[in-house]
């Protein structure tokens, strides 16, 4: 009995370590790029290989190399305590990119950073993202998959064979045993060993550990959108405007700085710029003529068109300005066939885009896509981050001088928001507001608090975001 | 009084600590069985298959969820940004709030172009930034799903929609035939005026026929006979000494109560409490009227007496000797008194509510002779906020059965169902060949016409009033017109032949006949420059003794309702779920009765009428069913019914709620009178199915009697105390502090003894395990500490904060049936307690909201957190987390948490959950064009939810901000909550209480103050100030 008994709990154990397997997370170079997503990328580039706000982190890892590695880990964590602390590489870095402070991180866990210098390595030194084999480098990302999944399967396979051959194992025993003692042996086959109510009753255990699991998981990320990059109505790229031009951001969205909505601007602040540009750098007259047609502006009298202007006559200003232009271009005085067919796919763009089932009329507001989606019980303020916190549009809207089509880079999650107002220092001493603090301001002059952060003025307070 | 504490009370019930009161009273909510029993909701009886079924819905519909894309939001900017909009920030707007002669200097809040609040304007000096409740809810009124969309032609029996073109083709055709009348209630507008002047002078045969739905135009004769003026004298309650009313209702209805409100309030509040100078008000009435309720003494006279109280009073004043018959002695020796002390006192106003010339000309005599004219009343600057007179409606209604009037234009009015003889207005109507309205919605008198030519709400509208001589305000547009509608002045021009032609053909004709300073200013302020006539000096006019009116056995006095004047406002949903401040009562027109004391402890209701009970009512030929409220302070022998009820056209949410009593009204001397001595009260014929009475809900506080020992207990804890054999929980708490009240005399005396009290709570409450002290070293030491400051002696219950706090915070309106059930969901209520003598009390107003206590009862109940504590000593309700236990409202000592019963704001999927007010198809609060008026700052609570009073955290947040972003200390008008804003006697103060020199640390210094329940120790954020009167025992 006792056999029994036994082989009965290492079948259990071994299923234990089969799922515990599955369940403990590996660092791998995918949950770091996430991760890298959510904490780096705000202030280190993406290539690893130049450096941003903060150094670039290719070769993090042997830079770090003279001193063990959970130094490198508490310095990701909280970089603040280590310059405290007095560690010299730690100092020598401070000294160069003094006074930006790195964010601290203290909920990161050994496997999470392990993860970050896996995806940072493999992208500084070119195996990240893997490429099928033959395939060549090309421009643009590449979707990767992950490709270490037959080490599970394989891992798998083996644990099985291992649990097989134990079962055979015990059974022997087991024969063994009774040969020993005189009882008679029922040899159980694999169904039944399979079938007790200890295994039946762990399938069962493990099954809902693992649908909550998922559950639990898939439920926080449900009405999430990182990565949300829809198509717009036009291709309006803020790499042209914000990067190469380098408008600032404030310019056209002019809200941020005084009102809770950031803005997307009205079409008369393209006309600003766009009355004498009329053509762009990369599509030329494709998308433009979107704006001129959503204004009614004609761009070859240089003149607001009269709001009776309709139909054809409304169409014909703007297919007359593309061939025009196709035109000149070409150095052709009469329009080719190839001329005639960009015409037509211009303007069908035009009428596709401008137009759908509520809005028929082409003149009237371009309709985008909103891609930063905040729940209706949030209360967001952009006043009170750009104004009044001097942030950075970048600290949560990631590089978008560096985005053709706009993004949304950080995961807008409260966890994330929180974490900001829990490390985020506030504006103490710049604005007379806060001088109604006066502990804060008394314990700063005495070095009994280095610095107010917004969670010590009731940043973490539900009323502070719902109301 | 202090020793009269006990004598506080609400009704009836906690009186006789009624036990099955008493045992409801610790109730907050009605038993969820009982909750589901008869509710649409209801129907569905589940049992544990259902429940399965739920259940695998509910997961297979979140499954279904989860896999879904979240969908596609768009974000649509302007083509052409306007100037002054920036998404997301408000805009303020200074304009007025006109409705016949109801006049409010407003500032219209719009967010991204919607008008969504309605805020008082300081720079107007008549004002000074009150509002009341009808302003308040004006906004609403916009939004109204009723209104006229188009331009109407009847046809038949029903109406078909047309075009502006086909209505002046037609227009032009009826005004040809001649003998033109234009029937309007007070015009404000001098353009308007001039409009009609411009109408009539293209068609001379034209006359314009004005009145007011409750009329004052005894008043205007009188005073035509006096001054040579046809005007209502400019007043100055705060002024006068000693205020005598003869039942004029001044701080609830009567004229200019906005005004009036806040002058009294000057009067009442006490500023040093060692020589507190308060004015007396005495009134002479039958029902409690709110003026009536803050007053010091009330003498009660039957209505048929009032002409004989009036000269009762004159003659002892002026030294005349007119017959006062009839008045009875007990009235007679305290008319002595009051005149005796009018002498006496240095300033005095008199006023009265009658519309008999001869009353008016007897109080015209006595402010003479008691040298008040150029004190306290002058005709310099006189009112014109009423104007019209119901004789000229009497004379129109002779012209139009003689056939000598071919065109009606109804400008703005509604004779149909106001004017006092309505059923001889609409026969003769119908004689008319062309009846042309121009009203806003549908109403009784539109329904009679035969062309409908909408105008535009207020707030779409130029315009401009003159609410008093040379006072001039602007009104301007807040929101491009919603529907093909065209203001009525315009309509006015247009068919008077002038070139309506253009982008806004009203402003400029407005513009260019404007002739009160600059424009410009005008239009940034809302008021022009103010430029009073000079007084014109007193003239006697014969007066003769008053008629005598054979008085019967009960006497009914009907009473303009403060929420909805005549009718005019009772198409709004806000103003008809607002209870009346004395009645407690909403939805409804209520009989108040007089309530008998037999000396002991029973108190019985006329006829033995209880409240909800249903009663008939004779008055004159026509009958009435109604249902009965037991009225304190309302005279033996006289009920009253409030105006405004029994609308048949006022929208889904107005017609049909209450009954119609305007042709139960008498006519003497061919003006209205609001009583009636030719009535009968039946017995009770059952109960009101849903008495919407909010008078005993949310008590707390109160103390009963144990019927098993015979001890007094606390209602709050009998189940308590009951459960574990003890009567009351902790024996020292029966007495709470709720109210605090003294007469003036005693005042020194009571603040002793409020001192006394409130130390002993605070040593109690300094006996404690906790590490208190550390605590509060902790908390609060810096940055804010929000806190409010009511008092008491400045309040009048007006209502105006409850209106504007449910405008502010989204606040939803439930309707009667769920009212009936407790379930009304006011952040902000108005109790209202009688104190002092039980036959004729003085009455207290508390506004009562979420007292923000620092050590909150609710928090540490709340399973999931949802309500917690900031460090700026808000109380926080966080909607996502809860998850609907209600304890936290179970363990509110103040009663001021509200559940979502049902899906009052259509937040929900499920429509079985939304309630209907009055059987609309979609829901009140679905609608698209309801739902514009929502505040977009604040969240939309869904179904299961606890909500309550967040000191408008919006707001907080907003000030917060405001000063953040200019770099600077935060000061006291960053932060206005809703409910201070809207107060128009200044009643409510709120601030941070760690700023010491703001207004509130100035107020909360005064030693009047104290704190509800301070006792329980939850620490309240609230504090109220003792109430203080200035009863003259000799008359009470």
């Amino acid at each position: 009995m006792i056999y029994n008994h036994l082989r009965n709990k290492s079948l259990l154990a071994i299923c234990f370590a089969l799922l515990s397997f599955t369940l403990i997370a590996e660092p791998t170079p995918d949950a770091g790029k996430t991760l890298f997503k959510n904490f780096c990328a705000q202030c280190h580039s993406k290539d690893m290989k130049t450096a941003a706000t903060g150094p670039a982190l290719g070769g993090a890892s042997e830079r770090w190399s003279d001193y063990p590695l959970s130094d490198l880990y508490s310095w990701i964590r909280n970089s603040q305590a280590m310059i405290a602390s007095g560690h010299p590489r730690a100092a020598e870095l401070w000294n160069e990119y003094k006074p930006t402070v790195m964010t601290a991180y203290p909920d990161l866990t050994d496997e999470e950073i392990a993860s970050i210098l896996l995806y940072v390595d493999g992208v500084n030194d070119g195996v990240y993202p893997p490429r099928p084999a033959g395939a060549l480098p090309v421009g643009g990302e590449v979707t990767n998959e992950s490709n270490n999944s037959w080490m599970y399967w394989l891992l798998l396979a083996l644990l099985g064979a291992l649990a097989l051959i134990l079962f055979r194992v015990t059974g022997s025993l087991g024969q063994i045993a009774s040969e020993k003692t005189g009882e008679k042996y029922n040899p159980k086959s694999l169904l039944e060993a399979l079938s007790t109510s200890g295994v039946i009753g762990f399938a069962i255990f493990a099954l809902v550990l693992f649908a909550g699991y998922t559950t639990v998981t898939n439920a926080v990320n449900l009405g999430r959108q990182q990565g949300y990059a829809p198509d717009q109505p036009i291709k309006f790229s803020h790499e042209t405007h914000a990067g190469i031009n380098k408008i600032d951001c404030k310019y056209c969205h002019d809200g941020a700085r005084r009102s809770k909505h950031a803005v997307i601007p009205a079409a008369n602040t393209c006309m600003n710029c766009h009355r004498a540009i009329k053509a762009g750098s990369e599509y030329g007259t494709g998308e433009l003529t979107k704006i001129f047609a959503s204004v009614g502006y004609d761009p070859t009298t240089n003149k607001y068109v009269d709001e009776s202007v309709k139909g054809d006559e409304y169409k014909a200003i703007f297919t007359k300005w593309i061939a025009d232009n196709y035109k000149t271009e070409k150095g052709l005085e009469e329009l080719d066939e190839e001329g005639e067919a960009l015409v037509a796919t211009q303007w069908s763009e035009i009428v596709s885009s401008l137009t759908n089932d509520q809005k028929k009329s082409i003149r009237g507001p371009i309709e985008w896509i909103r891609v930063h989606n905040l729940p209706d019980h949030v209360y967001f303020n952009h006043a009170q981050h750009v104004t009044v916190g001097q942030l950075d549009c970048q600290t949560c809207h990631g590089k978008v001088e560096e985005m053709k089509v706009l993004e949304q880079s950080a995961p807008l999650s409260m966890g994330w928001c929180i974490n900001c107002h829990r490390e985020t220092e506030v504006q103490f001493s710049d604005n007379e507001y806060y001088k109604s603090y006066v502990k804060y301001h008394d314990d700063i002059a005495s070095g009994k608090k280095e610095k107010v952060t917004v969670s010590d003025i009731g940043g973490l307070e539900c009323q502070k975001c719902h109301y | 009084m202090m020793k009269n504490q006990n004598n506080i009370w609400v009704g009836t019930k906690d009186l006789t600590r009624d036990e099955k009161f008493m045992s409801e009273v610790d109730k907050e909510f009605v038993s969820l069985e009982d909750q589901i029993i008869d509710d649409n909701v209801g129907e569905v009886q589940a049992n544990r298959r259902d429940f399965l079924k739920f259940l695998g819905f509910g997961l297979g519909a979140a499954t279904v969820a989860a896999g879904c894309d979240i969908p596609v939001k768009r974000a649509i900017p302007y083509v052409v940004k306007p100037e002054e909009i920036v998404p997301g920030v408000a805009t303020y707007y200074a304009s007025s709030y006109v409705k016949g002669g109801d006049f409010c200097s407003i500032l219209v809040k719009t967010r991204e172009g919607r008008p969504i609040k309605i805020e008082g304007n300081d720079l107007c000096d008549m004002t000074q930034g009150g509002t009341s409740a009808r302003a308040q809810a004006s906004v609403l009124e916009l939004y109204d799903t009723n209104r006229y969309r188009k331009p109407m032609l009847k046809d038949g029996d029903s109406w078909a929609e047309s075009s502006w073109m086909t209505v002046d083709k037609m227009v032009g055709e009826a005004l040809s035939q001649g003998s033109v009348r234009i029937i309007t209630n007070t015009v404000l507008s001098p353009t308007a005026k001039k409009v009609m002047a411009d109408f009539t002078a293209k068609y001379p045969s034209a006359k314009v026929v004005s009145y007011d739905p409750v009329s004052s135009a005894a008043i205007l004769e009188a005073n035509e006979k006096n001054f040579g003026q046809r005007a209502i004298p400019n007043y100055s309650f705060d002024k006068a000494k000693y205020i005598v009313s003869f039942g004029a209702d001044f701080l609830g209805t009567w004229i200019s109560p906005v005004e009036y409100t806040r002058q009294f309030a000057q009067g009442r509040k006490i500023k040093d409490v060692n020589s507190p100078a308060m004015s007396r008000l005495v009134c002479i009435e039958n029902h409690m009227s709110l003026t009536g309720s803050n007053a010091d003494n009330r003498v009660l006279v039957k209505p048929s007496q009032q002409s004989a109280a009036i000269a009762y009073l004159y003659n002892k004043v002026v030294g005349a000797g007119l017959s006062t018959q009839g008045l009875d002695a007990t009235v007679t020796s305290k008319l002595d008194k009051i005149a005796k002390d009018l002498f006496a006192a240095e300033s005095s106003l008199i006023v009265g509510g009658s519309n008999l010339t001869n009353d008016q000309l007897m109080i015209n005599a006595i402010n003479n002779k008691l040298g008040n004219y150029g004190k306290t009343l002058t005709m310099s600057g006189a009112s014109l906020q009423r104007q019209g007179d119901e004789r000229e409606v009497a004379a129109l209604v002779n012209e139009m059965n003689s056939g000598a009037v071919n065109t009606v234009i109804v400008f703005d009015a509604n004779p149909a169902y106001d004017y006092c003889e309505a059923d001889k207005f609409t026969s003769a109507l119908a004689k008319v060949n062309n009846r042309i309205s121009l009203a806003y919605a549908p109403d009784e008198t539109s329904a009679l016409c035969n062309i409908v030519a909408p105008t535009h709400h207020v707030l779409e509208s130029w315009g401009d009033a003159e609410p008093k001589q040379g006072h001039v305000s602007l009104i301007q547009p807040t929101i491009s017109p919603l529907f093909e509608t065209r203001q009525k002045e315009l309509s006015m021009l247009a068919w008077s032949g002038a070139n309506v032609s253009g982008d806004q053909p009203y402003y400029n004709y407005l513009k260019s006949n404007w002739s009160h300073g600059s424009f410009e200013s005008a239009l940034r302020d809302g008021v022009a420059g103010h430029s009073a006539g000079g007084s014109a000096s007193y003239s006697a006019a014969s007066i003769s003794s008053p008629t005598k009116v054979s008085g019967g056995d009960v006497e009914i006095s009907f009473v303009e309702s403060v929420s909805l004047g005549n009718g005019q406002f009772a198409g709004n949903p806000w103003l008809l779920e607002m209870p009346d401040p004395i009645t407690r009562t909403s939805w409804g027109t209520y009989l108040a009765v007089p309530v008998n004391f037999d000396g002991v402890r029973k108190f019985v209701g006329l006829n033995d009428l209880e409240d909800g009970d249903l009663v008939d009512v004779t008055i004159g030929s026509k009958t009435v069913t109604v249902p009965v409220i037991q009225q304190f302070g309302q005279m033996p022998g006289t009920v009253s019914l409030n105006l405004g009820g029994g609308r048949m056209a006022a929208g889904k949410a107005g017609t049909g709620v209450g009954v119609n009593v305007n042709d139960c009204l008498t006519v003497v001397d061919g003006r209205a009178q609001y009583y009636n001595t030719n009535v009968s009260v039946g017995s009770s014929k059952g109960k009101e199915e849903h008495f919407s009475a909010v008078q005993y809900f949310n008590t707390y506080g109160v103390k009963g009697t144990d019927a098993a020992t015979g001890e007094e207990i606390n209602a709050d804890e009998a189940t308590l105390g009951m459960a574990y054999g003890l009567s009351g929980y902790q024996g020292a708490l029966v007495d709470r502090s709720v109210i605090y009240t003294t007469n003036q005399k005693d005042l020194k005396e009571n603040l002793a003894e409020l001192k006394k009290k409130r130390h002993h709570a605070q040593h109690l409450n300094e006996q404690t395990l906790y590490p208190d002290k550390e605590y509060e070293e902790t908390r609060y030491t810096q940055g804010h500490h929000w806190g409010m400051h009511v008092d008491l002696n400045a309040c009048t219950g007006c209502g105006a904060c409850t209106v504007a706090c449910m405008s502010e915070n989204n606040v939803p309106v439930v309707g009667k049936k769920e009212v009936s059930k407790h379930h009304e969901m006011t952040w902000l209520r108005i109790d209202r307690y009688y104190y002092g003598d039980i036959e004729n009390p003085n009455v207290v107003y508390q506004p009562l909201m979420c007292q923000h206590c620092d050590n909150a009862p609710c928090e540490n109940v709340c399973p999931v957190n949802a309500t917690n504590h900031s460090a700026e000593g808000l109380n926080q309700m966080t909607y996502n987390r809860c998850v609907g236990t209600r304890y936290c409202a179970n363990n509110c000592p103040y009663k001021v948490r509200r559940f979502n019963w049902l899906d009052y704001t259509t937040a929900d999927i499920f429509p079985a959950n939304q309630p209907r007010i009055a059987g609309e198809e979609v829901p009140y609060g679905a609608d698209n064009l309801t739902r514009m008026v929502l505040n977009p700052d604040v969240t939309v609570r869904s179904r299961g939810v606890i909500e309550k009073c967040s000191f408008c955290v919006q707001r907080i947040q907003e000030g917060k901000l405001t000063a953040k972003k200019e770099g600077r200390r935060l000061v006291d008008r960053d932060v206005r909550t809703a409910c201070q804003t809207a107060c128009p006697s200044g009643a409510i103060t709120f601030g941070d209480q760690n700023d010491k020199k703001g207004e509130l640390g100035k107020k909360l210094r005064s030693p009047l103050n104290y704190i509800a329940l301070e006792e329980i120790n939850v620490r309240s954020s609230v504090t109220y100030t003792m109430k203080v009167n200035n009863r003259d025992e000799a008359i009470s």
